[in-house]
């Protein structure tokens, strides 16, 4: 007689939507900026407020390798300073939208009726307005700051998730095991909690995470008008700004535009996947095609 | 029908490519064949407002109102030691208190009508009665009394100061004095109360004497001249003019690739390299200059930029010479108010020296908190190029090593413009192109004038700096320099404004000469050739 096998150890499995080169290749490029913004103060650089007008504008070079701004600043410092402000900035307003447009999007489709209609006409309203416009509008009466940059793109933002919520609401609540929990007696705001919206969460989590890249580029082009970061403070859209008033520097808007790029996509990599992993319906196809 | 070889109809259709391109390319140049139809694009920064030349008193106003008013008296090319008849001729009393004009020759407005010495005299009364900006050149400096001005004959008048005046004639050059057609104007609304409504016609539709008249005007991009068919003087070289609100960086490109022949405010750091081929690049040391203002006025000072410690403290604290390396080669630090090339100016004070030690030590003294400071600048305004978001970095900067907590406030030039003039602003800095070449055109920044009272600088505040204002205005002859530099002495002693620098002015020309910067009006754009 054998002896029984011992229990097999739970290899760690990786899903295999995420098993993808570009869902890697997106966390390697977020994480790498995490870790730099985590340890950026550590790493010794120069101090990216510190001014050395002597050295203003010099092409990137073994002591500046990104080179130097019009006011000697270095503009590798100031890059890498700049992820201190976007990505925690780009997680507030992903979190805050996320937060306003599912708690009103629940409530109007789940209640309906006037409630409803007084919501979404109110995010229609926001619709109504290009995005970047009605953010300049709101910035511009707030006054130029990263704080009033974010008010600004939260009154902008939530709509769209108040109306993939509701809309997931809609469809959730006349489901049977939610009417049977009505029927056991929970309330309309238990019933939501405890059986609508852990089953509507999936696709709100994927919009967020779509919804980063964006954020980021909204902020850095709020930045980019005047209406964002104050100088001098490093961000990424005010450095572009700045690089775009020196042409011949090419290096002064190269570096933090590479920088928003890379993080935009990055995000927009991982929210492709997370989409794929989560949705049945092209978690199947892609298991099929997938590595 | 019949075919053409295959062959003939390449070469045909090639030769017609290289007919187009060679009329495109020679049609991109700056200038046709014939003279009428040259075409001249001229990019500057603009801060222009109006073209009423009784509103207008922006460095951009001043280039669109030389170019379509005439004024009694004028300056040679950049010369502005010596004011030469336009309009009129000239004469001084002895006692420099009165200014007779007489009418030089036959001018003629746009309109056909003859220019008259009631003209000038409504003109004038308009300028006085309209009360905006540049009413201050027709009144006394210390007094604010304005001018007696008075029709003497069909080709006389005259204009008295209350004291002696011996800027008169110097005063009168400022494109803000132009000439306006009376009768055309007062069918539109023109008149010489404050209820003047005829600013809307002038920005449509110019009413002058000058080289050229408004064909289009749009403050916020472009403002497009024709000839003027009526001008008396030389003939222009060109028949239009395209004066284009532009970027820096973008006149660099403008100027690089032809689509603008003259570039107005280049800096030095963006001049570097660009003189080559048919690009041209002159320096002269520019009459603008860059300064810093703390408001005096307790209620918008909130108790920190009054403090005289305070203001001590700043001017301390100050690096100028980073400034002067941010204004790049041929820039300047004033000594005082007065810029360098003029009557009076101060070579150095050192109440304007970099001495951080002794900053902090005036700023212990003051009371100081660590409040925070709001210090305003233009966003889209530079002095000569030169970016004022960036002389606001090294200023906030050099404060804070010396203790001082400073918040940027960058504002539209518009906006900066209007808050700064009712008074409501902390700190900032800003820039002064001079009105007329002398320094009386300074007074203004004295306590209790214009400039001063935008700072909340009263006259109560500082006795010392108003009795020093009141004997340089008394003083005459060879005495003038040194009472104004003993008033700009007393104004650096204890006052709101601190000189930061006179940046280089670079003009960039391509395939265009006859470009002579002037400290009154930039560019006589009717000299261009």
């Amino acid at each position: 007689m054998t002896a029984l096998p011992v229990s097999r150890r739970r290899a760690l499995r990786i899903p295999v939507a995420w098993r993808r080169p570009a869902a890697i290749g997106g966390a390697v490029v977020l994480v790498l900026w995490v870790l730099l913004a985590l340890v950026d103060p550590l790493l010794g650089l120069q101090d990216p407020l510190k001014q050395s007008v002597g050295d203003a504008l010099h092409a990137p070079s073994g002591a500046h390798p990104f080179g130097t701004d019009e006011l000697g600043r270095d503009v590798l410092s100031r890059t890498l300073w700049g992820v201190r402000a976007s990505l925690p900035l780009a997680v507030a307003l992903v979190a805050g939208s996320l937060l306003i447009g599912s708690v009103l999007g629940a409530v109007a489709g789940y209640l309906g009726g006037v409630v409803d209609e007084v919501i979404m006409r109110i995010a229609d309203l926001v619709f109504a307005f290009p995005t970047i416009i009605l953010a300049m509008v709101v910035a511009a009466a707030l006054g130029p700051s990263l704080t009033n940059a974010v008010l600004a793109l939260l009154v902008v933002s939530w709509p769209n998730y108040a109306r993939v919520m509701r809309a997931l609401v809609l469809g959730a609540r006349n489901q049977e095991y939610v009417i049977a929990g009505r029927l056991l007696g929970a309330g309309p705001f238990t019933s939501l909690r405890r059986d609508v919206l852990p089953n509507v969460s999936a696709p709100m989590l994927v919009l967020a995470m779509l919804d980063f890249g964006n954020q980021i580029l909204l902020l850095a082009g709020l930045s980019f008008l005047g209406l964002g970061a104050v100088p001098p403070t490093p961000e990424w859209g005010s450095m572009v700004a700045d690089g775009v008033t020196q042409f011949s520097s090419w290096w002064l808007a190269t570096f933090p535009g590479l920088a928003i790029f890379s993080v935009v996509v990055a995000f927009n990599l991982i929210g492709d996947s997370l989409r794929d992993a989560l949705d049945p319906r092209t978690a199947g196809a892609v298991q099929g095609s997938s590595i | 029908m019949t075919h053409l070889p295959a062959r003939i109809t390449a070469l045909t259709a090639t030769a017609a490519a290289v007919a187009l391109i060679m009329s495109g390319c020679s049609s991109s140049g700056s200038s046709t064949s014939t003279t009428s139809n040259k075409s001249l694009v001229v990019d500057n920064t603009f801060d222009l407002k109006t073209s009423d030349p009784a509103r207008a008193f922006e460095l951009t106003g001043s280039i669109v109102d030389k170019a379509l008013y005439e004024t009694a008296l004028t300056f040679e090319g950049s010369d502005v030691t010596k004011p030469v008849p336009q309009l009129t001729t000239y004469a001084m009393s002895p006692d420099n208190k009165t200014i007779t004009l007489t009418l030089n020759g036959k001018h003629e407005f746009s309109s056909g009508n003859p220019v008259t010495i009631d003209d000038i005299v409504w003109s004038y009364k308009r300028v006085q009665g309209i009360a905006g900006n540049p009413s201050f050149l027709l009144s006394d400096l210390s007094t604010g009394k304005p001018f007696a001005i008075t029709k003497t004959s069909d080709t006389t008048m005259t204009i008295t100061d209350t004291a002696a005046n011996p800027a008169l004639p110097y005063i009168l050059p400022n494109p803000s004095l132009g000439v306006l057609d009376e009768k055309t104007l007062e069918k539109h609304g023109g008149s010489i109360e404050k209820t003047d409504s005829a600013e809307s016609y002038l920005n449509a539709t110019s009413a002058g004497s000058g080289p050229y008249e408004l064909s289009s005007y749009n403050a916020t991009s472009q403002v497009v001249f024709k000839l003027n068919p009526h001008y008396v003087g030389p003939k222009p070289a060109y028949s239009r003019i395209v004066l284009k609100n532009v970027t820096g960086p973008s006149q660099k490109i403008d100027v690089q690739g032809g689509q603008a022949q003259v570039a107005l405010n280049l800096n030095s750091q963006q001049v570097t390299g660009l003189a080559s081929g048919s690009v041209a690049v002159a320096k002269t040391t520019s009459a603008n200059l860059g300064y810093m203002w703390l408001n005096q006025n307790p209620t918008v000072s909130g108790g920190v930029t009054n403090q005289p410690g305070f203001v001590k403290a700043v001017r301390h604290a100050i690096d100028y010479s980073a400034i002067q390396k941010l204004a790049g080669s041929g820039s300047t630090q004033p000594g005082g108010i007065v810029p360098s090339q003029f009557l009076g100016s101060l070579a150095s004070d050192s109440a304007n020296s970099t001495d951080v030690a002794a900053a902090k030590s005036d700023l212990s003294g003051s009371g100081y908190k660590g409040q925070t400071v709001t210090l305003s600048y233009p966003t889209d305004a530079t002095l000569d190029g030169v970016s004022f978001a960036d002389m606001a970095q090294s200023v906030q900067s050099n404060l804070q090593a010396a203790g001082i907590t400073v918040k940027l406030n960058g504002l539209p030039i518009a906006t900066l413009l209007d808050s700064f003039r009712a008074g409501k602003l902390q700190a900032g800095l800003m820039y002064w192109g001079p009105d007329f070449p002398d320094p009386s055109d300074y007074l203004t920044f004295s306590p209790g004038e214009g400039l001063g009272l935008r700072a909340g600088w009263t006259s109560a505040m500082s006795p010392e700096v108003t009795k020093a204002k009141d004997a340089a205005i008394a003083a005459q002859g060879d005495a003038r320099a040194a009472a104004y530099q003993a008033w700009q002495k007393a104004a650096n002693a204890d006052g709101a404004f601190v000189p930061l620098v006179q940046a280089a002015k670079y003009v960039v020309t391509n395939g265009a000469t006859g470009v002579t910067p002037n400290a009154i009006w930039t560019l006589d754009l009717a000299k261009v050739k």
